[in-house]
Formats: C-alpha cells, structure tokens, sequence
C-alpha cells in the first residue's frame, strides 16, 4: 500500500514528512510496547502506536522503520519530532483509536506481520 | 579508475531508474506564469524578460486556451506589431503532461515534438497545475541523485577491505560509550550513535539492525534499573561483539529474567512502552552469542556476539 | 453486528486460558486495542473485548473496573499464573491468540465487532 493511501485511510495529518507519498508501505503492526515491536516489526512496515516519546522515534530507527503513525489523536513531543526529522522518518497522527486504524487498513488491503 | 568506471555506470542507470519512478509533479514548476488572450505581444515580451522565460500558457479564466513562446513573439514583431493581442499569435493546439505522469513520457515528448515547455494537468480536473522545462527534469533528477549520493557514500566504506589494508596481524575497532541511569529522555540515544557508526563502517543491514535492536533492550535496560554504565562495541574481522556493564543492583535470578514475559519493571516503566519481559529473550533471539553474568550489589556484565 | 464471546473464540481459534462457562453468555459490544492501561482506562468502553499484548495482573483489575467483556491476549503470550488467578476471581475472560494485535482486530473486524467513536 502507498504511503498516500494511508494517510487516506487513516485521514491522518503529516507531522514529519521525510519521503515521497508515492512509497510503498508492506505490513502494519499496531503496538505500545516498544520490546513487541523490535522483535516482531520487519523493515518497511508501518508503525501504528499511542507511543510518543522520543523511544517511538528510537524503535522505528533500530529496526528499518520509516513510516510512524500515532493512534487517537495524539501529537508526538518536540524532541520526537526533532529526531524524527534528523533520520528522515515519516510521522502521521490519526484521530482513530488504534482498534478502528488497524482494521480499515486490513479492508484496504494492508497485511499485518503474523501473516508473512 | 576502475572504481569510477562502475560507480558511472551505477550513476546513469540509476538515472535511468528514476525517470521512470518520478512523476511529473515532482519536477515541474508550480508556480506558473500566465497571460490572457487579449494582453498584446508588448505585454508577453516584458512578462518573458522580465522573468526569463521562454513561453508561457495563455488563460482564459480557469481555461487554457494557448500558449505563447518567444517565437511568437519573433513572429508577430517581424510581420505585425507589438500592440496586437495574444490570441492573434499564440498557438492553439497545446501538448500538455499529466501530472500523475512519470518522467520518461515527458522525457518522450520533449523529443518527439522539440518543444520547450510543457504545460502540466491535472488528470481529474483538467486544470492547470504547473508547467515543466527541461531545466526542471535536470533539476530535478539532480536532487535526487545527490539523495542517492548520500546512501550510497555510507556505503562505500567497507570494513573488511579496510581491515585487511591494515598491516597487522588481527585489526580491532572498538567503540566506547557511556549510558546515563535513570534518564529516560535519552534512551535509545546511545544505540542510535552505534547504529549510525556501523552503518558508516559498511556492515551489512541486517547485521547492524540485529546490534541496534540488541544494543537498544541492552541500554534500556540500563537506563531502566540501573544507576548507568558503559556499552563498548568490538568490531572485527567477522564478527560484533558489544559488552554493557553496569554497577548494580545486579540480577538475582539470571535464568528467570531470560524468560520472555517475566519483568520486575514498575508500573512507570510499563506505561512507557517498556518492561514487558521481552528485552532479554529480544537479545537473544537478535545475537549469534549470548553472555549474562550477575552478582546482587555488585553489577550485570552482558555481552553479546553477532557474526558478521 | 453483536456476537458472543464464544463465537469469537470459535472464529479466531483462540485459546481459552479461564474456564470457559462465561463465554456464551458474554456478549461482545465492541472492541478496544491498546497496550497502556492507563489508555485502556481513558477511553475503553463496557463490554468491549480487549486486545493486547500486556500479560500482568493489572490488566484483571483495568479489564474489571472498565466492565470489559474479555481479554485477547496476542502474540502467543502466556499469561502469567497470578493473572490468571485474578481473572478467576474477577470472572474475565482471558483468551491467547498466536497473532499480532493488527491481525487480531483485522479479523475481529471481519466479523463486524468495531470501535467506533461516539455510537
């Protein structure tokens, strides 16, 4: 899936945006534990989390992930934004709870990490 | 030589690569410079000078009726005057681009029909959305390569060469760094710094994303239940090796926090995104070798391996 | 559409980790994703079905004081025996599930349990 088409889905704001809308996005794991995502998030996936400290930003750049997406309307913190802006990462913000992001995005097409 | 024969190489089919996934939009000019049928060529020729153009859509209203370029201009001042309008000149038929086009098929059509500018449309709309010049498509894929540049520069280095340029039996590169107990703001900074460092060292992706996911549990662990301490990287010849070591309070049962899920974090901790008994077993499960040693009221020594 | 806690086990095969006695009678209204119990304890609403990935006592206690209607732990995660001891006493449900939280909710969507904000 597109990164446009998320946004779309998720009718979330770009808060950082480091890449074209045009790139492609191939799984989603929705997650607050940073531990669960580094062990589970393959690179290239999408990051759905109410996560927003700087160690949401840290987690994504340990395992090859470029795109965040903060669930039910939560802003990241100046300092996240910084070090998100400093490693060309992508950050959105949803209104959606992290429930409703996770299953449009399954109608629209996108796979989750357990199917792969 | 050689070097610069492949990366050249490198260069132009990769340019060739990004004409087909760049679009239109990318590389046009948004900012587009227009005029209306019934200005006179007088007006198109200070408009063209006094922003160096060479063409430019005529509109009427939201509708693009022509474009004019300075040909026209030469024309209509060699066989008419300068106070005659736009739309006596201009040509009617306009080549246009899609935005949601990729480049390749303006790169076509500059050849095909030797004009200078395209005007740019929405595919929707059929409105105007900007105009694209081959400066832009330069411009454009210049950007661009430099982005590639850059990726391609940390790359280049390549340890392994780099080891065996060394006149020495056994060559050792060992990077040092100190974590702060306690300061949650920070954790993942130090990680984050290894990461980057053996990027630039040209260690394959997946073997420097499996050291940052093990060193990143490691220093969140430190910065978690301890006072701070030390993680050291140890890089060599087909192999990583990081050592963290703290000064208490030390782990009472080894073999029990190596279970996945068992955690002895404070709420806190839990609420942060950490602490759910998974940042050992990440450890193991991410390294080729693993190491714990503990002793209550004196300190942890964990030390783990990742074959290169 | 409303289901029962039982038809869910039966369509996402999960694990049944509590007895199983109150599981027909449980009626999903809902359903709520998140691994902070103090999101969980903001925003879930009463006779939701919880998916995360948190194991501990504590989620017994947020699970009970929110009415939820049951608990999916994902992941394959065991939860441990003090929260299952709870989860007794307190009559929540708590089902295991080898997958993801995204593919949990994914099928749970699929057969019309949602979260929609506000209804």
């Amino acid at each position: 899936m597109k990164l446009r088409e998320i946004i779309e889905t998720l009718q979330a704001t770009i808060v950082v945006n480091s890449h074209d809308q045009e790139m492609a996005v191939e799984l989603a794991c929705g997650s607050d534990l940073m531990s669960d995502v580094l062990s589970r998030l393959k690179p290239d996936a999408l990051l759905l989390t109410g996560l927003i400290t700087p160690q949401s930003v840290y987690t994504a750049e340990m395992a090859d992930v470029r795109v965040v997406c903060y669930v039910r309307g939560k802003k990241p913190e100046a300092e996240t934004v910084r070090l998100a802006e400093e490693r060309g990462l992508v950050l959105l913000s949803t209104t959606l709870p992290m429930y409703e992001s996770c299953g449009r995005l399954y109608r629209k097409g996108l796979k989750g990490v357990s199917e792969t | 030589m050689k070097d610069s024969n492949v990366n050249g190489t490198l260069q132009i089919a990769r340019t060739q690569e990004m004409i087909y996934e760049l679009r239109v939009q990318q590389a046009m000019t948004k900012q587009v410079i227009t005029v209306e049928p019934e200005n006179t060529m007088a007006d198109v020729s200070r408009v063209l000078g006094e922003n160096r153009h060479s063409g430019m859509p005529v509109m009427k209203g939201e509708e693009m009726v022509g474009i004019v370029s300075v040909e026209d201009l030469v024309r209509s001042f060699r066989e008419g005057n300068s106070s005659q309008p736009v739309k006596q000149w201009m040509s009617k038929n306009v080549t246009t681009l899609y935005a949601d086009e990729p480049l390749v098929h303006a790169v076509q059509k500059f050849e095909r029909h030797g004009y200078g500018r395209f005007p740019v449309i929405d595919r929707k709309t059929k409105r105007l959305v900007g105009i694209l010049t081959k400066v832009d498509i330069i411009r454009c894929l210049l950007q661009h390569l430099e982005i590639d540049f850059q990726d391609l520069e940390i790359r280049r280095y390549i340890p392994r060469e780099w080891f065996s340029e060394l006149d020495c039996d056994r060559a050792t590169l060992s990077l040092r760094y100190h974590i702060d107990g306690a300061n949650f703001e920070k954790a993942g900074e130090v990680s984050s710094k290894l990461k980057r460092n053996l990027q630039t060292l040209g260690l394959a992706p997946d073997v420097v994303r499996r050291i940052a996911i093990a060193s990143f549990e490691a220093e969140l662990n430190l910065v978690i239940f301890t006072e701070g301490g030390e993680l050291a990287a140890r890089v060599e010849p087909g192999r990583v090796t990081v050592t963290v070591v703290d000064n208490g309070p030390g782990i009472p049962d080894v073999e029990l926090a190596m279970q996945p899920g068992y955690s002895t974090a404070p709420d806190w901790v839990r609420e942060l995104g950490f602490g759910a008994g998974m940042g050992l077993p990440n450890i193991k499960n991410c390294t080729n070798e693993l190491k714990l040693e503990s002793k209550v009221g004196e300190g942890t020594k964990l030390q783990f391996t990742v074959f290169t | 559409m409303t289901r029962t806690l039982k038809e869910i086990v039966e369509a996402l095969k999960l694990a049944v980790s509590t007895r199983g006695d109150l599981l027909s009678s449980r009626t999903v209204t809902g359903g709520y994703a998140g691994d902070m119990l103090s999101d969980v304890l903001a925003h879930a609403r009463k006779g939701q079905v919880w998916v995360t990935l948190q194991t501990h006592t504590n989620i017994v206690a947020v699970a009970s004081s929110k009415e939820l209607c049951g608990i999916i732990v994902v992941n394959g995660r065991t939860p441990e025996a003090a929260t299952l001891q709870k989860a007794e006493q307190e009559h929540i449900p708590i089902l295991v599930s080898p997958l993801s939280s995204y593919d949990v909710v994914a099928r749970l969507c699929e057969l019309g349990v949602t979260n929609r904000e506000g209804v």
